[in-house]
């Protein structure tokens, strides 16, 4: 698809970026925020040349608000920049496993130790954006924060490289480990700076992009405040209904996706993670999966 | 019989089924499991006993009511038919 028409003052537009098939780009009339997107959306860089099937684009009013549409069609009307980059980041995501339904996706961060997945599953509130992050800020490869797909002809992890997406119960711990949000720092922090924290990844972040590769990890995470952070051995049983639990679309691929999930525990050294210090957990997981980088940050 | 659709995932001492026709994830434990595998559609429930007593050190009168409930609630839960494609009792 070309780029959107009609009454358009885009002065600036990504390149195409992918999100496991889902290829779109983002376009706005402020030049500041298309900086931000760029940057944001880095690990997403579609390197295949491919073309966007879709368009979002962010407009700016002369009250500073901003109205997001897709392919011409209205999203979020007359919000903060922070809460349509939000917008976009939680569209994307809802595309993402529409276009990713082939796969199995799982409610699950990934990363990448060596030659590994390291999968965490767990629903909204697990803590594993924010363990993600820690652990990606720690040396390990990021795959994604929130969404795993397995590819059920390879039994590989696929990247999928959004942006961290952390509430703002999370920032102080992240801060702890050196993390803050994109566009920190920046005059414009005001305006990218809301409810939620935006990490960018990729070339140029700190925090490097994994490849596919097969799972070798599942931590099942748990944040619990005030708790001993710990880690615990996980039945492959146990294992195996916490994946299959934070299953996406497990009946769309029935047998296939219970025996994908079989395997995968079969293969993977299980545990599960009490965590309350994000420091700690990451030296927990990196002890376990063998990263020796990871250890206390500063 | 085992009801085709079905399939079993290994773990541990349990196995996990999937029913693809009413889309349940089901854990049976290792004395379901034994019971479900032996649903082939020739195994009474005479022989599933006999088979289980002699492999669990129990007597068919003892282990023979348990295979009857099994098998009623794999029934149930549509994991099993009856092999004339009548459910059972």
């Amino acid at each position: 698809m070309e780029g959107p028409r009609g009454g358009g003052q885009s002065v600036h537009r990504t390149q195409t970026l992918n999100a496991l098939s889902y290829r779109f780009a983002l376009c706005t009339d402020d030049a500041r925020l298309g900086r931000h997107l760029d940057a944001l959306f880095a690990g997403l860089r579609d390197h295949d040349g491919g073309v966007a099937d879709h368009w979002y684009s962010l407009a700016t009013k002369a009250d500073d608000t901003v109205d997001v549409t897709r392919d011409g069609a209205m999203l979020a009307r007359g919000v903060t920049a922070a809460d349509a980059v939000g917008w976009v980041v939680w569209h994307v995501n809802r595309s993402a496993v529409e276009a990713g339904d082939h796969h199995l996706l799982l409610h699950a961060g990934a990363l990448q130790a060596d030659s590994r997945a390291v999968v965490l599953p767990g629903v909204s509130g697990s803590g594993k954006s924010t363990l993600c992050a820690g652990l990606a800020q720690a040396g390990l490869a990021y795959l994604s924060d929130e969404l795993v797909a397995l590819d059920l002809s390879t039994d590989q992890v696929l990247p999928y490289p959004k942006p961290v997406t952390v509430k703002a119960g999370s920032f102080e711990a992240l801060a702890d480990v050196g993390l803050r949000p994109h566009g920190d720092g920046d005059p414009d922090a005001g305006r990218w700076l809301g409810e939620e924290w935006q990490l960018a990844v990729g070339d140029g972040t700190g925090l490097r992009v994994g490849r596919s590769c097969p799972p070798g990890f599942v931590v099942v995470p748990r944040y619990v405040e005030g708790a001993v952070t710990s880690l615990s051995g996980l039945s492959d049983t146990e294992a195996f209904f916490a994946l299959a639990a934070n299953a996406v679309n497990l009946r769309a691929h029935a047998v296939r996706s219970t025996d994908a999930l079989g395997r995968a525990v079969a293969r993977c050294r299980c545990m599960a993670l009490t965590f309350s210090d994000l420091d700690e957990a990451c030296r927990l997981v990196g002890g376990l999966v063998g990263h020796l980088a990871v250890g206390r940050a500063g | 019989m085992r009801r085709a659709g079905t399939s079993a995932v290994e773990l541990d001492d349990n196995l996990a089924l999937y029913d693809d026709v009413g889309q349940l994830l089901i854990l049976l434990n290792w004395a379901a499991a034994a019971v479900w595998e032996l649903c082939d559609g020739s195994t009474t429930v005479e022989d599933m006993a006999r088979s289980l007593s002699e492999t669990h050190d129990a007597t068919p009168d003892v282990v023979g009511e348990d295979v009857r409930q099994t098998v009623r609630k794999l029934a149930e839960l549509g994991l099993v038919e009856d092999a004339a494609g009548v459910r059972p009792a």
